[in-house]
């Protein structure tokens, strides 16, 4: 295990981050929810409470996935278009130690910026008053592990696609499967068994982020905690879909010729 | 400019997020019903108006999901329907003031013996707010009050937002709330002043609620000269109608005005067509709902049970029997 050299580029991925100001951009988008949330005081917060909380989960839910997709699908091109990949492949780091010092620090930046967000929300929902029940600590865990998820997406499509493709089809994998998973269900008992076979291998191809967002558990009252062995399974979904994806980048970057 | 394509790419993300969380809910009758397009068809057709029927119609799918404390329900498809599978019901089914029809609407997450997921459906309803809606109960609509208050602020012309608001207040059955739901949509008709389902609707609160007769057909009346497309009627428009010319109907029948009870009744049926109770209104009662009819019904109850004499008096009817 090479942790140091795994921290070490992950801390270069963070640093990158702040000064590419995406982790600006994410302050200013918290301080617009606390403006946004000024605004809904007008109307006096009493009986918008669970709205509130609604809206917070879902400006938490879209801006993570954002900035996971936008950071983790530019982590390999960017280092081989500004040709700073030579001189770290020539130092003693395998490619998949590389990969995976990579992941690392898109993990760790999609993570900061989520608790940035977090930390903003639930100060604006503070002010109000509204607080969370203790479902809030496993939406958190849940939903840091879904973001990890997203991120061996993004990691996956950009070993295989330009930058802005990749990032197309990880909003389109991370916003789509949803409604996709809908349809399924929705049409699974009228059609035939042939295809109720494609819908079954097509589930189960799609990364299914939404199953690690609590929100709506997290947003409405008297519900109780997510059962223990939810989280276990969902750990085990991120340990093999997301090592999946991971194989899949380490398998094209080995062979691949800068 | 080198993250332009990535601003781009946000947001058109922020579109894709959005579409994932309504399109479950979005009921293209009820869309067309809420009159989501009504600024469309306006001069106001601009951004601004754009954004204010987003926002309202995102309010109002939320206080639906807030009604189910979070749960996701859909209407089932045509599909479903005609192949006969049934809405999961609930407590208010049948009722005058239900805020919608549970008849007709399933649970957007399926329950376990309709999902083909396996495992996953499982996380997802152990997950998400979910529960098995067999029958359900509603969270107290008046918790959703400030949405409707919110969305009719932010998008005046959403007529949707000021009728559901007034039946929720009116659903306390309380002088008082009969009184609060009446500011409502009077509030609502200064912002809409040619709106026949609001007109309708006072008049509806007036005739129904109130039973005050006077104060409701004036709004009706209202309704009954406000502007309309036959050719493109809304349903919200065309419930509007039925609504009013019905309740006008019926508040002459009860102020003893017949003429005027058969005018309106034969008006309504001009517009709409077919309509059965407009129908009942505009003709004579069945003859077995008058009082003759049901005074000759009685009489026969107490011959069959009591009997009469040879001249088919009954006993207490003033004379005197040997």
């Amino acid at each position: 295990m090479k942790f140091r050299v795994w921290w070490a580029l992950a801390r270069g991925v963070i640093l990158e981050s702040i000064r590419r100001k995406d982790l600006w951009v994410v302050a200013i988008l918290g301080f617009l929810i606390l403006l946004s949330a000024g605004a809904l005081g007008v109307f006096g917060i009493d009986g918008l409470q669970v709205f509130a909380k609604d809206l917070a989960v879902s400006v938490l839910g879209l801006f993570s996935t954002i900035v996971a997709i936008l950071t983790s699908t530019r982590l390999v091109p960017d280092e081989v278009r500004n040709r700073t990949l030579y001189p770290l492949l020539a130092r003693p780091i395998s490619r998949l130690d590389f990969l995976l010092g990579k992941l690392l620090g898109a993990v760790l930046v999609t993570w900061i910026s989520f608790f940035m967000l977090l930390a903003l929300t639930s100060l604006a929902l503070m002010f109000f008053r509204v607080t969370f029940e203790p479902i809030m600590v496993q939406y958190v865990l849940a939903k840091m592990m879904g973001l990890t998820l997203l991120c061996t997406v993004g990691l996956a499509l950009s070993s295989f696609m330009t930058p802005p493709a990749a990032a197309t089809m990880g909003f389109v994998l991370a916003f789509g499967t949803g409604m996709i998973t809908r349809a399924f269900t929705m049409a699974y008992e009228t059609v035939d068994p042939g295809t109720q076979m494609v819908f079954k291998f097509v589930n189960g191809l799609l990364p299914q982020v939404g199953l690690f967002d609590f929100g709506s558990r997290v947003a409405n009252l008297g519900w109780s905690p997510v059962p223990g062995w939810v989280m276990l399974a969902l750990l085990g979904y991120l340990v093999v879909y997301g090592g999946g994806m991971l194989a899949l980048s380490w398998m094209k970057f080995r062979k691949q010729a800068v | 400019m080198k993250q332009a394509p990535y601003l781009a790419l946000a947001a058109m993300a922020g579109g894709g997020f959005a579409a994932v969380d309504l399109a479950p809910e979005i009921k293209v009758s009820r869309v067309d019903k809420a009159g989501l397009n009504a600024h469309e068809t306006h001069a106001s057709s601009s951004l601004l108006g754009q954004f204010r029927t987003s926002v309202s119609s995102y309010l109002w799918l939320r206080t639906d999901l807030y009604l189910h404390n979070g749960v996701q329900m859909r209407m089932l498809s045509k599909q479903e329907l005609a192949s006969g599978k049934r809405g999961v019901g609930g407590s208010e089914s049948g009722r005058e003031d239900a805020l919608h029809n549970d008849d007709i609407i399933v649970s957007v997450v399926p329950s376990p013996d309709r999902d083909f997921r396996g495992w996953m459906g499982d996380i997802e309803r152990a997950g998400a707010a979910w529960k098995d809606m067999k029958g359900h109960t509603h969270n107290d609509p008046e918790d959703a009050l400030p949405l409707f208050r919110l969305m009719t602020w932010v998008d005046p012309a959403f007529t949707p937002g000021w009728l559901t608001g007034a039946t929720v207040m009116g659903r306390r059955r309380t002088d008082e709330g009969y009184q609060q739901a009446l500011s409502f949509l009077k509030e609502g008709l200064d912002q809409n002043p040619t709106s026949i389902p609001i007109l309708a609707e006072l008049g509806r609160f007036y005739i129904g609620k109130k039973r005050n007769f006077a104060k409701g057909l004036i709004y009706l009346e209202r309704a009954y000269t406000a502007p309309f497309d036959p050719e493109h009627l809304s349903e919200d428009d065309f419930e509007g109608i039925q609504s009013a010319y019905r309740w006008g109907a019926l508040a002459y029948r009860e102020l003893g005005r017949p003429e005027e009870q058969k005018r309106t009744a034969a008006t309504g049926l001009r517009i709409l067509g077919e309509d059965p109770v407009l129908f009942r209104l505009l003709g004579e009662p069945p003859y077995v709902l008058t009082p003759e009819a049901q005074d000759e019904w009685m009489r026969n109850q107490i011959e069959k049970h009591v009997g009469a004499d040879e001249h088919g008096h009954f006993e207490g009817d003033g004379h005197d029997h040997h």
